[in-house]
């Protein structure tokens, strides 16, 4: 029993780290969604033949200025694209440990449900190990669904209000609730803790 | 590109290197000793001005990007001053001569981000004169005569006959000189055509601040010099004009030259104006990124990598 908690503790000590990664990749995609909401914020300005000024006088400033902050605003989606690929990839390594952590108690005849249930002084059951990285899959999986639908929603037609919207959404993250999370490793580290 | 790349295949190569079998060139025909030895020289000749190339390339990047930031600060304090009798100074309010002490910080500053931008648009031009020199000293010239037991070259013809190419024998892969010099030519035209329209930026943003400092309207014009000795320096890059005295309107590289600058009168200018301005100084809209990552990556060849990886690069 307790072998396989600590076996279990390993798991989520990887999943730790992937959780890491993706703090990593949020501050990328931040900082992405930020460099591209400033290119399309200043779009409608430069479409105006008007707000050139005194270099209105050279022919094809403004098709040319516009043409450059597209190009520049294709390669920041791009990168955005990269990104939401990594982010992928701590989702599939998220589902690894977890479906690694289900064939943990599958060996032999498995434990019974009651098994599953038993809690011994401050450790976790089963149940609650099994359970928990499912959750943590489950809870970043729905957020990375909602990171890429945000990503695809940001386009150059995008309104200064849109843009403020879609950004507080990416930095909520809310289908992964802090406490949520945090409770779940309290549980399965108790005897760290106390 | 310009310079169209000769097929690098065996047959060619062999018949180039050989000069003596090769058609007669209209420049000095070498004869197979010194143009044996000619190869070298110019090899090393001209990684050298490659390298010089490239970091008067990166000298200009780091200086237009130290002048956008200096532009940008310039802006700022002329926005902050501008704004400043509406602005709501809260607790403050009350001091003495606070609005006016305020404003006079502001105007130092200002005069100094002046200065600054104009220094760091004094090291763009700088930056260019090196890749113009540079871009204009890839030939490697015979020293002296043929006949003599020692075969030494330069960076001048000694003879009107001599070319500085070799005879247009490839000095690299199959490349000869002049597919570099088209190549250099290309990247000198980027960024003298770029420092042109960033001078017209220059003179905006200067005379804007200028006419804030004095109020008057005719600030700065085109035809003024920014700096002691720049009409030398832009002469010497080709940007100057003998005949309008001035030096040449900017352009965007595939569209026409502007028309005469004259001085518009929406000053004072909106935000929106020189949000513009700070746009297109960030934009560098005449220098083609994608062609300068080419570049980059024929010159790790260039400068170090053995020449027989070269032709695969380059085509």
């Amino acid at each position: 029993m307790e072998t396989m908690v600590r076996k279990f503790q390993q798991k989520y000590k990887r999943a730790k780290d992937e959780m890491g990664r993706w703090d990593e990749f949020q501050s990328r995609l931040l900082s992405q969604f930020g460099n591209a909401s400033s290119i399309i914020e200043r779009l409608e300005v430069l479409r105006e033949a008007k707000n050139y000024g005194a270099i209105r006088c050279v022919p094809g400033i403004r098709q040319a200025v516009l043409g450059k902050q597209m190009e520049a605003l294709e390669m920041i989606f791009c990168s955005m694209r990269v990104t939401m690929k990594e982010f992928h990839s701590v989702i599939m390594s998220l589902d690894k440990i977890a479906r690694d952590g289900s064939q943990l108690l599958k060996g032999g005849s498995g434990p019974t449900t009651r098994q599953m249930r038993l809690r011994v002084g401050i450790w976790p059951s089963l149940a609650d190990c099994l359970d928990g990285l499912k959750s943590i899959h489950e809870m970043y999986q729905s957020e990375y669904l909602l990171k890429s639908s945000v990503v695809s929603s940001l386009t150059c037609k995008c309104s200064a209000s849109d843009i403020v919207a879609l950004r507080q959404l990416l930095v909520d993250q809310p289908n992964i609730p802090n406490d949520e999370v945090q409770s779940i490793f309290d549980i399965i580290f108790a005897e760290e803790i106390c | 590109m310009e310079a169209t790349p000769l097929p690098s295949s065996r047959g060619q190569e062999s018949s180039a290197k050989n000069p003596t079998l090769s058609p007669p060139s209209p420049s000095l025909s070498l004869s197979p000793s010194p143009s044996r030895l000619w190869r070298p020289a110019a090899q090393r000749n001209l990684r050298n001005q490659w390298s010089k190339l490239l970091s008067s390339k990166d000298r200009w990047v780091s200086a237009a990007s130290e002048g956008r930031a200096r532009a940008t600060s310039l802006v700022n304090a002329y926005l902050s001053r501008k704004y400043l009798p509406e602005m709501d100074l809260g607790v403050l309010k009350d001091m003495p001569g606070i609005r006016q002490k305020a404003c006079d910080k502001l105007a130092q500053k200002q005069e100094l981000y002046h200065n600054m931008l104009i220094s760091s648009y004094k090291e763009m031009v700088v930056a260019v004169s090196h890749l113009v020199k540079a871009s204009s000293s890839m030939r490697c010239f015979l020293k002296g005569s043929v006949a003599g037991p020692l075969v030494q070259f330069c960076d001048h013809p000694e003879n009107k006959n001599d070319f500085g190419d070799g005879g247009g024998i490839p000095v690299f892969s199959s490349f000869p000189i002049s597919h570099f010099e088209n190549l250099a030519q290309e990247l000198v035209e980027m960024f003298a055509l770029e420092l042109s329209l960033k001078r017209l930026l220059v003179v905006e943003l200067l005379s804007i601040s200028w006419s804030q400092n004095t109020g008057q309207i005719d600030g700065l014009k085109w035809s003024d010099e920014l700096y002691l000795g720049e009409f030398d320096d832009l002469r010497m890059n080709g940007l100057y004009s003998e005949e309008s005295c001035e030096p040449l309107p900017p352009r965007i590289k595939n569209w026409d030259s502007s028309i005469p600058l004259t001085r518009h009168l929406d000053h004072p200018p909106k935000s929106e104006v020189l949000q513009v301005y700070l746009t297109t100084w960030l934009a560098d809209v005449n220098i083609n990124m994608n062609r300068i990552q080419d570049y980059k990556a024929l010159s790790a060849m260039v400068l170090h990598v053995h020449e027989g990886i070269w032709c695969l690069l380059l085509d």
